[in-house]
């Protein structure tokens, strides 16, 4: 226990991916779990894999030296957020195909303009353009910590003040709207704040881990909590586990943590299919019981 | 426009209202009618006559493509924030999301807490609404039980609790009785009519079956796109109308001084 204690005092880019798994966590106990809420969890890759292909605009324009100040940061917020607002638009009419199809085309045109745009950008920059893609926790910087940190708490702050209405959004968007919330309104501010912390949480570890992180510990807890709140803190706690996990993995065998993470996410999510499961099966052997547990109404 | 006055404005007017979805389906044309404040209303027609969409264009969801629709006085597409203070809406059952869990009292409180400013805490007086609203409808035992759980005649009860919970003088209900036993069906027309007699509030209620709830209606609106019909229960048991509406094996019998309309949607409806 003192050694890895020892170990983490002593380690930066240890302390950073630590940091970095606790922030992530975070983004995927209120992003994650709103976006699964509002059927939208396919959104999180279209949204990530823009991120790369906003990121290559920017690496290109600067190598050109056309828009010097176009930083490849600023090129994946605006693209994600594009396709999110885009994703968000289709989805408006309540046509989760056309959703689909969104977030496919803009998956698509990303990725093309990524693969297009790498030629033309320099070596060096083409490798932290693949940070984007398969990007290790453990190569963070303090600047990626810092920006992370800033959106972790806007977005967390975010969700948290309007839990209520982005949960009436989800259950119900026509009642929600007849009875005069502005329905659209948080639609498109989930939307929005979601795709910037998943296009910071990609620069910072990679799109697959984040859709890892993001989708399955929120498919997870949903399948098996019974209230927002234990799902949100349920994501928090699969999230955090498994990137911990992933990461102190990575210190005893030669492994991507991100590999480990991802896998064990993917895992929580079969592991809830199999509990719902024999759950199922215990209470159709019972049905009496549920009907007599819920009688404590003063 | 919109005046309280009182009494002369009505709840519901319709003009040469028509709506064109954006796919090009014509789902209703020439609608006009006006329904007066406090009634009880009953849209009848076959599936895809445009039940749905007048109700959401009553709520200014969706906007006439022709025509205009007012209620209280105040206009669908201009006023429409002042339409959603006065009005509480069901949704058709299968609009609810069920992947999220909510428990019935989530589900009832909504009803309240969409008409508070944030932060929409749920003071002791909501949750006494609330309780009351689910007694109302034989469903307070379940006060704690996860909505996606109940079934579906449960669920539809619930809905109706939260709409009864809430406030506002229009309860507008789409198909509130579909997939209900006839024990459920008594439970929730008994619950909006005394609700409805007691409270000077109005109800708008799609139907498929006008059977349970033809003693309590003073409006029936006969949709198949267009208005074929608009009166009293009695008015629009015609058998031509009827008909019309549901095609030709509809049919009205007399019997014994009751008017009995037969039809695949409604079994045998007994009139008198
Ligand atoms: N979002 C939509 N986009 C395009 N067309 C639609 C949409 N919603 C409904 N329609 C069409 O409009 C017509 C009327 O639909 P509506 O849902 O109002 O019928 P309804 O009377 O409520 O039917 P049901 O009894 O099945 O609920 C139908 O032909 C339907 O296909
Ligand atoms: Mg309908």
């Amino acid at each position: 226990m003192i050694d890895i204690i020892d170990l983490i005092l002593n380690t930066p880019f240890l302390q950073r991916a630590l940091i970095a798994a606790l922030l992530i966590a975070i983004i995927a106990a209120t992003s994650g779990t709103f976006l699964v809420f509002r059927g939208l969890s396919f959104m999180t890759s279209g949204v990530a894999h823009a991120a790369l292909g906003g990121a290559a605009l920017g690496f290109f324009l600067q190598a050109i030296g056309l828009f010097p100040w176009f930083d490849p940061t600023l090129g994946a917020i605006v693209f994600a957020v594009l396709v999110a607002v885009i994703t968000g638009y289709a989805g408006e009419s309540g046509v989760a195909q056309k959703m689909e199809v969104a977030v496919g085309v803009s998956f698509a045109l990303s990725m093309s303009i990524a693969v297009f745009l790498m030629y033309y950008i320099p070596p060096d920059k083409v490798l932290v353009l693949w940070g984007y893609l398969v990007g290790d926790i453990l190569l963070m910087t303090n600047q990626d910590i810092v920006m992370l940190t800033i959106t972790t708490i806007l977005v967390a702050f975010i969700i948290l003040l309007f839990k209520k209405e982005f949960v009436y959004v989800s259950v119900d968007y026509e009642g929600s709207l007849a009875h005069g919330l502005n329905a659209r309104g948080y639609h498109y501010l989930i939307l929005v704040i979601s795709s910037i912390a998943i296009a910071l949480a990609t620069k910072a570890v990679g799109a697959i881990l984040v859709y890892a992180i993001l989708v399955a510990p929120a498919a997870a807890s949903n399948e098996t909590l019974k209230s927002v709140n234990k799902v949100m803190i349920g994501v928090f706690i699969i999230a955090l586990v498994a990137q911990v996990i992933g990461i102190m993995t990575s210190f005893i065998v030669p492994v991507s943590p991100s590999a480990i993470t991802g896998i064990l996410a993917a895992l929580s999510y079969i592991i809830a299919l199999q509990i719902r499961k024999i759950r199922e099966k215990v209470n159709e052997g019972i049905p009496e019981v549920i009907h007599q547990e819920t009688t404590n109404i003063e | 426009m919109a005046n309280d006055s009182g009494d002369d404005v009505p709840l519901v007017e319709a003009r040469d209202l028509a709506v064109r979805y954006p796919n090009g389906e014509l789902a209703l044309y020439n609608v006009s009618f006006t329904i007066k404040a406090p009634s009880f209303t009953a849209v009848i027609g076959p599936n895809g006559s445009g039940k749905s969409t007048l109700m959401k264009t009553i709520l200014g969801l969706i906007h006439p493509t022709r025509g205009t629709v007012s209620v209280m006085g105040y206009d669908v597409v201009r006023e429409s924030k002042e339409i959603r203070k006065l009005v509480r809406y069901v949704p058709q059952r299968d609009h609810i999301e069920l992947s999220i869990p909510m428990r019935v009292k989530d589900i009832v409180l909504m009803g309240r807490l969409l008409k508070k400013p944030a932060p929409r805490f749920a003071s002791s007086m909501d949750k006494k609404a609330a309780k009351e609203a689910l007694a109302r409808v034989n469903m307070l035992e379940l006060w704690d039980r996860p909505f996606p759980e109940l079934s579906g005649g449960q669920r539809q009860r619930v809905l109706v609790a939260r709409a009864l919970a809430s406030s506002g003088p229009l309860l507008i209900l789409d198909e509130p009785l579909a997939g209900t036993d006839a024990e459920s069906q008594k439970l929730i027309v008994n619950a909006l009519s005394d609700y409805q007699k007691n409270n000077n509030v109005s109800v708008i209620m799609v139907t498929h079956d006008l059977n349970p709830i033809h003693v309590l209606v003073q409006n029936v609106l006969l949709l198949r796109n267009t208005l074929l019909g608009v009166g009293t229960p009695c008015d629009v048991m015609d058998t031509e109308l009827i008909k019309q509406v549901y095609g030709p094996t509809a049919q009205i019998v007399e019997h014994s001084g009751h008017k009995y309309c037969i039809t695949h949607d409604s079994g045998v409806d007994r009139h008198d």
